[in-house]
């Protein structure tokens, strides 16, 4: 990395870990709407690094999502385990569900990502059907929030920022190791001519399965992190399609193609719904959201991050001419 | 090294290949001629997996491949080139090659990449960008550079030399014949142009309707009363 790059990194980071929360933290509906999008925006990082690297565009991964969910809050509540082991634990039964998504990798385009979004329906209807483990459509209650450390409350709403923050920050670092890999590279060079990868020796089969395993895997870390969050789970919400579309239209508004681009489209998206949209129009905000959303994909189908580089770009060139 | 017997594809109605056997020696250059639709390619398709056969075997270094995926094959030392060039988008000419060892050798080897790139004559367009800065000509050579980026043991070359201009050709065709010599590997390569095949095969294997029809030197079977027939009919038709 570059050093004035690294640079920006830094100020980057210490402005989110320290400056967000002394400046937003005695205002909790805001510190709230600050994790929700950054939980949103986990799960549009995973689903652009599947779509980006893998070629795979999902319409399912509210099924990671709430396999996460209840993985962590039954490990934690029946299991007794910590909640930092059931964190991770929670992203690798989302990787096992994934397992049972493998079949569909033979499939394309359209065809893989509705025969995902069947799968998300098939999780949810089991987690509702097996009430033994999952108590069902009632749900589960008074799931353990995030412990106190060294007296810090990771349970408040500066400790969950922390720590959706950190996640997020962790999975951005993973998605870009593997891009600058040689398994980056390969991936990369599947998405157009696949037939090309395999006759140089590249597996193109288990490369995409190791994409869809580490995108369940973030997915199902961001769910856990929402279970201990919330301390409610139920099927139709661990389970909702809007853990899908949300995601994937601040990754689109952001710009997917890029490994900032899904988390600023998130920020962007839901705070601006959630703080401006909804005050403007108390019912039906989500319209002007769905509106802008169609503007960008007309105008600036890269999204919001690549249109600004580009802006930047031209006016430094425009400046020197 | 590599030997095809009673090999069998169908594509619905079509007889694309129809108990084709042919064998390849270690380091021998084999051309493959014959009009189009005689299953050349797909030929080139069964022998690196993208094709199954529904009969016969293809055994290369004494194994029968038949299980085996297109990139294990190419694991094994089975390297190819599409007819239409089919380079990694988003890549640099030098990365393209960089996945090929990667993947296909197992292991990235600078030195050898930079001789790979000097032999096919891209070195100084190691950090073009595939897809948009090359010509034809350099599309086909890095076809080639990734092959060889796998250390191969068999080289399969469709059609590297057509929609080439004839001095283009010939630089062509000499850069093939300096690589073969230089690394000793067998070369099969499919091609329409009959000079330049006679020029640098010394064995041409025809094929017509998915059926061998004649093997041995250029002159045994462009003289060969079937082969003139094929073409023959094949021009009457065309």
């Amino acid at each position: 990395m570059r050093p004035d790059r690294r640079l920006v990194v830094a100020a980057t980071c210490v402005a989110l870990y320290v400056a967000v929360p002394v400046l937003c933290a005695s205002n909790l509906y805001l510190m709230s709407m600050i994790v929700a999008a950054l939980t949103i925006g986990g799960i549009a990082l995973a689903w652009a690094l599947l779509g980006n690297l893998g070629g795979l565009v999902s319409f399912g991964h509210a099924a990671f999502f709430g396999v996460g969910s209840y993985a962590s809050a039954l490990l934690v509540m029946k299991a007794g385990w910590p909640i930092a082991a059931a964190l991770p634990a929670a992203g690798m039964v989302a990787v096992l569900s994934a397992v049972l998504v493998l079949p569909a990798l033979r499939l394309r385009g359209a065809y893989f990502a509705l025969a995902v979004l069947a799968y998300a329906h098939i999780f949810r209807i089991v987690t509702t059907e097996w009430t033994s483990l999952t108590n069902g459509a009632k749900g589960l209650s008074n799931i353990p929030r995030f412990p106190l450390i060294a007296g810090f409350d990771f349970a408040s709403k500066t400790g969950a920022y922390l720590i959706v923050l950190t996640l997020v920050l962790a999975f951005a670092l993973i998605y870009a190791r593997i891009r600058s890999s040689h398994y980056g590279l390969a991936l990369r060079a599947m998405h157009e001519s696949e037939a090309a990868t395999r006759a140089v020796g590249v597996n193109s089969t288990l490369l995409k399965a190791m994409m869809l395993f580490v995108s369940a895997f973030m997915t199902g870390v961001m769910g856990a992190f929402n279970a201990h969050y919330i301390n409610f789970l139920e099927p139709d919400y661990a389970f909702s399609g809007l853990w899908t579309m949300l995601p994937i239209v601040a990754a689109i508004f952001g710009g997917y193609r890029t490994i900032t681009g899904p988390i600023v489209g998130a920020v962007v998206v839901y705070l601006a719904d959630q703080l401006v949209f909804k005050e403007v129009m108390p019912v039906g905000h989500q319209i002007i959201l769905g509106a802008l959303l169609g503007l960008m994909i007309l105008r600036a189908p890269d999204g919001l991050l690549p249109l600004l580089t580009f802006r930047r770009r031209t006016g430094t060139i425009l400046r020197h001419a | 090294m590599l030997e095809i017997a009673d090999l069998g594809v169908r594509f619905g109605g079509l007889q694309a290949l129809d108990g084709v056997s042919v064998g390849v020696r270690e380091g021998e250059i084999v051309g493959i001629v014959g009009p189009n639709g005689a299953g050349k390619t797909t030929l080139f398709n069964a022998i690196s997996g993208m094709v199954r056969p529904q009969r016969g075997v293809v055994r290369f270094g004494g194994r029968d491949l038949s299980r085996l995926r297109e990139y294990e094959r190419a694991r094994l030392g089975i390297g190819r080139t599409f007819q239409i060039p089919q380079p990694m988008h988003e890549l640099t000419v030098a990365q393209n090659v960089t996945v090929a060892q990667r993947f296909g050798a197992g292991r990235i080897d600078a030195a050898h990449a930079e001789e790979v790139l000097r032999a096919t004559g891209l070195l100084a367009k190691r950090d073009a960008d595939a897809a948009r800065e090359l010509s034809l000509s350099e599309l086909k050579a890095l076809e080639v550079a990734k092959a060889l980026a796998m250390r191969p043991k068999l080289l399969l070359l469709d059609e590297v030399l057509a929609g080439l201009e004839t001095t283009a050709k010939r630089t062509f065709a000499r850069m093939l014949a300096e690589i073969h010599q230089r690394l000793s590997l067998a070369l099969v390569v499919i091609e329409h142009d009959i000079e330049a095949i006679s020029a640098l095969c010394p064995r041409v294997v025809v094929l017509d309707f998915g059926k061998v029809i004649a093997d041995g030197t250029p002159a045994e079977v462009f003289n060969h009363p079937a082969v003139i027939a094929s073409y023959m009919g094949a021009r009457a038709h065309a």
